[in-house]
């Protein structure tokens, strides 16, 4: 095939993605079968495998009439006219990765109460979405400065999207939700922060939980996650 | 597939099978009720094909094609019914002798309605003797016509085999294939070793370059004597298959005049489509450059440094005498001003175009005798993962674009990169200062290297916008990134390209910029238009390397098909198609006097090629592994061109161009004859230690500036 070097991880690379691919495929053949009710699996169920796995994990850039088409369309319609003055020539905001991802809610009349009583920041770690942008610290409102403090080591994860929020309070009852599993009063080391797909929710965590009402608390769960 | 179906309408309704055109109407109503819409982009296709007529004899249906009801099985209809049925499926739907790719573009020169219909051209068995025979005449036939005549192996080699595979006969395209490969030449290996690994239908199906190669024509130039000859010897009864072969996947483009050597042919051929059609070639192209705008230089009292040589202040005038006398004559061969959009100069660019004309009055004048000092920038412990490299203008920052997805910019100078101050510590510095600009600038963050993330795949091209403002960035993800300087962040992705995307550049005026990558198409962006302005597309592989022309009215784009293709950014046609590289092109050029191209392939060679004329017009052997950076000096004078095998050429560029006699006969016939002319033109070898060059940089003072990553093997 004409390979002269090759390196040795190659070949075990490729052995397993065959494997892989072999039993995806004879899976989903099976699965096919199964389905069309037949006893075995024949040629025309892994033909199908075939198509709707390359359908998914193997697109081909589009075909060279469709390519054609579309450039005569877009190179129809004249260079548009530059205008003149107008500062930095960008896309308006919503096209542009320069909004903050992340909003701060200040923190409520637990303030006050939090005057005299240790509070120690933690951090936790959920699922989330990602879009990777890049994280622009604004200005932190007064009651929030702590915590910009401890965010501050996470900047280098540049390209994750984190949300900071500080909900009012933080009973130590409170059962983990399914979404953002909580640990609380512990400080998560950055470094097993890995892969972009992070939430990062820092809470103030008065260690007496001074129970606001249960619907309030719903609420303020509401909105921990509507960012999502 | 709305296309295919409107240009298979388009094609019944011209050979007049109104009932088949008919029944196809009503079925496709099913689909969709744009197609009326699109009826309007299918105009008159010149340059149908004729399809032969299927013989009924053969009539295999695919198993998961769905064929409908029997009464749409006319004999008769070639355009084949399994059209509907074949919405989001792909050419394995479509009964097998049918393959149909329609490309309905009215004006575009190089680009026909083709509706290829693949036929059985008799039997398969017998494609050996054919081919063989075929090569029996060849070489029997006259020296003079021997050379030209040879071009066919190839193309008919391998449209032949490609026949076979379609239409499923194994084990006859293997024998073909084992007996007839090596006959072909050495140029055409890398093709023939992934041809080899084609062995089935399925495999073809992904496989975008060889689908192109399959419903494009390959062109050749053969002069009419060789022509005739060959035509005569095809018509004879037993060879009207190849005859058949040869007028559906072959365009001969004939020329009167003497048939060519196997030098000259040589020279021209390698690329993935044949040759270049001579018309191709014919538009006419602006390669002049656009007019200096005339600006009062702000006489000196910046020029109190080191040197106060009383040469000095009056070497000024006579500069800007120059400059005011060339924009009084218009220059034929440039564009007019407004042809294109382009951003006004604001005052900083003045500035930046003042420093640059007193650089340019200190530049050291390269020549044969004078040959520049190159600075190496060698890149450690990249690890192999240096991808993408650029350096600005003035030489200030240099950028490295990495395989771990991260894009380093460092200061070249001793000036530390400075972001400017967030928000909060802005708000507190006096507005009305002087010197407003130097405190809005951080100088606790300050540092020599700064690291931007935010691309998720290897970081394939990089390029600095002219202003020094914005970096653009384009990577394996499919998507440009356009990165600010001044606060070091991101600010925009475009997405495109859902295909890795291979180059990027900054037009040399800003606001423009192209990029091309895997989806074999280059497209032309501005910075404020989240989609592509102009999209290029033409070519039969991935557009490997994208350049400006110095005038920023043409885009020069090469690919892995092996040709150079130079688009107008007017209106997005391809104005010149250049074939002779035998390797996919990495590296591209333009001289700054906007005349000449020269361009890199793995190769090894560089060619120069003349715009206006649309010819190669030198070659430079030397090189022996892929070059991927070629670099004029700022007066034209030297081009240099860096290379994997650790090296940095200097070649005489103004040697190479002069005494250029293009004259009629050249032009008509497209026949040149290159001077063996290398080792006069090489100027110097530099080696590094094994250090590949990645990226070269001629400062405005004529220092020559390369960059690469040391790489220990």
């Amino acid at each position: 095939m004409g390979i002269t070097e090759y390196g040795p991880y190659v070949i075990n690379q490729m052995l397993e993605f065959a494997y892989r691919y072999m039993t995806t495929i004879l899976e989903d053949a099976k699965i096919y079968s199964s389905h069309a009710k037949k006893s075995s699996v024949d040629a025309d169920d892994v033909r199908l495998a075939i198509q709707c796995q390359t359908d998914q994990s193997f697109t081909s850039p589009p075909p060279r009439d469709f390519l054609l088409d579309i450039a005569w369309q877009k190179n129809q319609t004249p260079l548009p006219l530059i205008k003149l003055y107008s500062g930095p020539r960008l896309l308006p905001d919503r096209y542009c990765l320069t909004a903050p991802n992340y909003r701060l809610r200040s923190l409520q009349k637990k303030v006050s109460s939090t005057a005299g009583k240790i509070t120690v920041p933690c951090l936790s770690v959920g699922a989330v979405s990602s879009r990777p942008s890049t994280p622009t610290l604004g200005t932190p409102s007064a009651q929030t400065v702590s915590v910009s403090a401890k965010v501050g080591a996470p900047v280098s994860l540049a390209g994750q999207r984190f949300t900071v929020q500080i909900p009012s309070s933080q009973p130590a009852g409170k059962s983990a939700t399914p979404t953002t599993p909580t640990v609380q009063n512990v400080l998560i080391n950055p470094s097993l922060i890995g892969p972009k797909n992070i939430l990062i929710t820092t809470n103030m965590v008065p260690p007496d939980a001074a129970d606001s009402n249960p619907l309030k608390r719903k609420h303020e769960d509401d909105d921990d996650y509507d960012a999502l | 597939d709305r296309q295919t179906l409107v240009a298979v309408l388009q094609f019944l309704r011209r050979s007049n099978l109104r009932e088949s055109e008919e029944i196809l109407r009503r079925e496709a109503r099913l689909l969709g009720d744009d197609l009326g819409n699109v009826a309007t982009v299918a105009t008159s296709s010149p340059g149908v094909a004729a399809v032969a007529a299927v013989p009924p004899g053969k009539g295999e249906a695919r198993g998961g094609c769905g064929v409908g009801p029997s009464s749409r099985r006319e004999p008769r209809d070639v355009g084949s019914p399994c059209v509907p049925r074949s919405v989001g499926g792909s050419p394995l739907c479509w009964d097998t002798r049918v393959g149909v790719s329609a490309v309905v573009v009215e004006d575009q020169p190089d680009v026909s309605a083709v509706l290829s219909a693949y036929n059985q051209q008799g039997d398969p068995t017998l494609y050996e003797e054919y081919y063989s025979g075929l090569k029996h005449f060849i070489e029997c036939s006259l020296d003079c016509h021997r050379a030209e005549l040879s071009q066919l192996f190839y193309p008919l080699f391998v449209h032949m085999y490609l026949e076979l595979v379609y239409n499923q006969h194994e084990s006859e395209a293997k024998s073909f294939f084992e007996r007839f490969h090596g006959d072909q030449e050495c140029y055409y290996q890398d093709d023939l070793r992934v041809l080899s690994s084609l062995t089935k239908k399925e495999h073809m199906r992904g496989n975008e370059t060889m689908l192109d190669f399959r419903t494009s024509k390959f062109v050749l130039r053969i002069s009419r004597d060789s022509y005739q000859l060959l035509k005569r010897h095809l018509q004879e009864k037993q060879n009207n298959q190849i005859w058949n072969i040869v007028q559906e996947h072959l365009y001969i483009d004939i020329f009167d005049g003497m048939p060519r050597s196997k030098q000259q042919i040589d020279a021209m051929v390698g690329s993935l489509a044949g040759e270049a059609k001579r018309e191709a070639n014919k538009a006419k192209v602006f390669f002049g450059l656009l007019k200096e705008p005339e600006f009062d230089v702000p006489l000196d009292d910046e020029d109190e440094e080191g040197e106060n040589e009383e040469g000095k202040p009056k070497k000024k005038k006579p500069k800007k005498d120059n400059v005011g006398s060339k924009s009084k004559k218009q220059d034929p061969n440039a564009p007019p001003q407004n042809r294109i959009p382009l951003p006004e100069l604001k005052d900083s660019d003045k500035l930046d175009k003042v420093m640059n004309m007193k650089e340019a009055a200190r530049r050291v004048r390269l020549g044969p005798e004078c040959l520049p000092s190159i600075c190496f920038y060698t890149f450690l412990n990249a690890y192999q993962g240096l991808t993408a490299v650029d350096i600005t203008d003035d030489s200030s920052m240099i950028v490295g674009g990495f395989a771990d997805s991260t894009v380093r910019v460092w200061s070249v100078t001793p000036k530390k990169l400075r972001s400017v101050k967030t928000a909060a510590d802005l708000s507190l510095i006096d507005k009305e200062s002087d010197d407003v600009l130097e405190r809005i600038m951080d100088e606790k963050t300050a540092s020599e290297l700064k690291i931007l993330y935010g691309h998720s795949g290897p970081v394939y091209g990089t390029s600095f916008s002219p202003d020094r403002n914005y970096l653009l960035s384009c990577s394996e993800d499919g998507t440009v990134r356009l990165w600010s300087l001044q606060t070091f962040t991101c600010l925009v992705g475009y997405k495109g390209h859902n295909y890795p995307v291979w180059d990027t550049q900054f037009s040399p005026y800003g606001y423009y910029f192209v990029s091309g990558g895997h989806d074999r198409v280059a497209r032309l962006w501005a910075t404020d238009h989240y989609q592509p302005l102009r999209i290029f597309a033409g070519h039969l592989a991935d557009v490997t390397c994208t350049r400006f022309h110095p005038n920023s009215n043409y885009i020069a784009t090469g690919s892995a098909d092996r040709t150079i293709r130079l688009w107008d950014v007017l209106n997005g046609n391809c104005v010149r198609i250049f074939t002779g590289h035998k390797g996919p092109i990495h590296s591209l050029a333009f001289s700054p006097n906007g005349r000449f191209l020269a361009t890199g392939a793995t190769d090894g060679r560089v060619l120069l090629w003349d715009i206006g004329h649309g010819l190669m017009v030198g070659e430079l052997k030397g090189h022996t592994d892929t070059i991927y950076a070629l670099r004029f000096s700022r007066d034209g004078e030297i081009l240099a061109s860096g290379s994997m095998d650790n090296t940095v050429r200097l070649w005489d560029a103004v040697k190479a161009f002069e005494d250029l006699e293009t004259d009629d006969f050249t032009t008509a016939t497209g026949h040149i004859n290159l001077p063996e002319n290398s080792q006069d033109l090489l100027l110097g070898t530099y080696m590094t230690k094994s250090t590949p060059v990645v990226h070269l940089h001629f400062t405005r003072r004529n220092l020559l500036l390369a960059a690469g990553a040391y790489s220990s093997q």
